[in-house]
């Protein structure tokens, strides 16, 4: 019964999932700006061009026959122009059935291509994610995906601030506090791990800042105006700064919550355990975390620059000049991460022995009612 | 500064994780060795798919079998890994082609470094986008596929009479548990990355339409979801496959 539920939940979500981007895919009606899907494409061989090591580059004309889908003109068939690359670095190759949104030119029977309408794919992706999400996880996956959705509105709300009253440092904290809080009882619920797995991912990340700035401090300065996406030259340092201690977050918070978790399972099942076992026994969960997440890590930063990368080195740069002036923003994102994903395990495990440890019940009296009543509550429930 | 934090990242895990610690830092170096090599080839001329391939089988070989030995739970690890980078190249590779993901977006083709660096490499940016996806689902992948195995083993270990449907059902559990955590660490990551791209396209005023169709959005968004989903789609793997290389063992040596 229990398990005929959950197929037809799954296929709610995913008739729902369908209908949604099925939508998108149509709505074109919603833009102002002209919409146009491409009806037929005939590529022709324009010319070679050589690049920096002697390569051929070939160049193709495109021409793109198009039907307008939304506005005054609904229904016209006008005919674009476009080239592209072989590397398609720098331009855009466009297939039969692409959308496109365009701008017509006053006499409507042409227009310049502005973007390729992109956001059924992203509501594709998001719908992939949710149904895979609902079916491997169930409930719990559910619950991740509402705490990511409130993370995500909590970021740009942040921004907002910032971008009105400024201090982005100011704001960057206290929205990591709130993060942590909800995030961390979202995945342990109102549990006395929660609140030592917060503390303690709240001390990791301080840590992470000191080391950060003392670097930073006796380094030489970090060459800002590289980075991607600037709008003021001023505020660079702290956005910067601000991105990296978000991006070690995530992993801090996962290393906290494993430690404080295990500790307290450990603590629960083994009565009498002496300290010595339990500290050898947080050394053994921190060995096999940090190995696998410093490697997520990396490859979650690193990866993205690759395009670049290739770019650069065609253009004759040496890898010196790559790590120092390209690489330098996601190497040190990652490092930073990577050093508190190893610091939050000694951090977590002395908090954890602190909190479990053999003066538990004692002082933190008040913690263990909460405990009770999320059992009560967890009771209710089921 | 990048090695001040290296030498306080080297002693950091030495000091925490003592001879394991030191493994793990020397993988990070091999796959720090493994990832230029893989950006030199492709900008030489191979094709970045094949060579991608290739490197992610060293990595995975390296990472998952450097770490926690050659044995019957790693293979269901390494193979489930494996099989989800092909699954990845296969399913998201043409949708992302299609979405125009590669080359530079529409703001760092305004960037100045753009203007003065050649386009003419005939090196395809659409594979190199591919390549690059994949690498980055990489690393959370092999993760997740660890976790699983390693909690099938144990399950096994300790009731060495289970059949594969009780060990099956158990990875799943644990893939459950694994999850969150991981989500997040992506999650977070990604929220880090795109900070800038946020900010600029508040200050810039762009309209949700500008926003949602924009290159630079979808090529944040297509990482961080392919990434999740590749940690998705393994946990079922790793809990089938895992079992199936356990009790090969067990049937073998009755």
């Amino acid at each position: 019964m229990k398990l005929q539920n959950r197929y037809s939940a799954l296929i709610i979500i995913l008739i729902l999932e369908i209908a949604a981007v099925l939508f998108v895919y149509n709505d074109a009606f919603l833009y102002e700006t002209t919409v146009a899907k491409v009806v037929s494409v005939e590529n022709s061989f324009s010319h070679q061009e050589e690049g920096p090591d002697g390569e051929e580059e070939a160049y193709y004309d495109q021409l793109l026959t198009v039907k307008l889908l939304n506005g005054s003109d609904k229904g016209d068939v006008i005919t674009l122009n476009n080239t592209y690359t072989s590397s398609g670095v720098n331009d855009e190759r466009y297939y039969k059935g692409s959308q496109l949104l365009i701008a017509l030119n006053d006499s409507g029977d042409g227009g310049s291509i502005l973007e390729k309408k992109r956001d059924m794919y992203v509501a594709l992706f998001f719908a992939m994610f949710v149904f895979l999400m609902a079916a491997v996880s169930g409930k719990h996956g559910m619950v991740v995906m509402v705490s990511f959705i409130i993370n995500l509105v909590l970021l740009l709300v942040a921004l907002k601030i910032y971008d009105q009253y400024g201090n982005l440092i100011r704001v960057t904290m206290a929205v990591m506090i709130i993060f942590s809080i909800l995030t961390l009882m979202f995945a342990g619920g109102l549990h006395r791990k929660t609140w030592v797995a917060v503390i303690s991912t709240l001390i990791t990340i301080l840590l992470c800042l000191v080391i950060y700035m003392v670097t930073m401090r006796t380094s030489e300065r970090i060459p800002y105006e590289m980075m991607d996406y600037i709008v003021n030259p001023k505020d660079l340092a702290d956005l910067f700064l601000a991105g990296t201690l978000m991006g070690s977050l995530g992993a801090v918070m996962d290393v906290c919550i494993s430690i404080s978790a295990g500790v307290s399972e450990v603590v629960e099942k083994t009565s009498g355990i002496t300290l010595k076992a339990l500290i050898s026994s947080i050394r053994e969960m921190g060995y096999d975390i940090m190995g696998t997440m410093i490697n997520v890590l990396f490859f979650t930063y690193l990866s993205g620059t690759i395009p670049i990368l290739v770019i650069k080195i065609k253009n004759g740069y040496t890898l010196y000049h790559l790590v120092k002036f390209q690489l330098v923003f996601e190497t040190i994102c990652f490092l930073i991460g990577a050093i508190g994903i190893v610091l939050a395990i000694p951090v977590s495990g002395f908090f954890s022995l602190l909190f479990f440890g053999n003066i538990k019940g004692r002082r933190f009296a008040d913690n263990d009612i909460t405990q009770s009543s999320d059992t009560n509550v967890k009771e209710a429930k089921g | 500064m990048i090695i001040k934090l290296v030498i306080i990242l080297f002693f950091l895990m030495l000091f925490v994780g003592g001879d394991r610690g030191l493994t793990s830092f020397f993988t990070l170096v091999r796959t720090v060795i493994a990832f230029i090599v893989n950006v030199y080839l492709i900008a030489w001329g191979l094709p970045a798919v094949p060579v991608t391939l290739i490197v992610c089988v060293f990595l995975i070989a390296g990472v998952i079998y450097g770490q926690n030995g050659w044995n019957a739970k790693m293979h269901g690890a390494a193979v489930s890994a494996a099989t989800v980078v092909v699954l990845i190249m296969i399913t998201i590779g043409p949708i992302l082609n299609r979405a125009g993901i590669s080359g530079y977006n529409e703001i760092e083709q305004y960037e100045e470094i753009s203007m003065y660096l050649s386009a003419d490499l005939s090196v395809s940016m659409a594979s190199v986008a591919v390549s690059a996806t994949v690498l980055g689902v990489l690393g959370a992948v092999m993760d997740t596929a660890v976790a699983v195995s390693t909690a099938v083993n144990e399950v096994y270990v300790n009731n060495p009479h289970f059949d594969k449907k009780i060990l099956v059902d158990s990875g799943f559990a644990v893939g459950k548990d694994i999850l969150g955590t991981t989500v997040n660490t992506l999650l977070f990551a990604g929220f880090g990355e795109s900070i800038m791209l946020a900010n600029l396209f508040l200050k810039n005023e762009n309209t949700f339409s500008e926003i949602i169709n924009s290159k630079a959005l979808f090529q944040e968004v297509a990482a961080l979801f392919v990434a999740v989903m590749g940690c998705l789609v393994v946990i079922p793997l790793a809990s089938v496959v895992t079992p199936w290389f356990l009790v090969r063992v067990r049937d073998d040596e009755t």
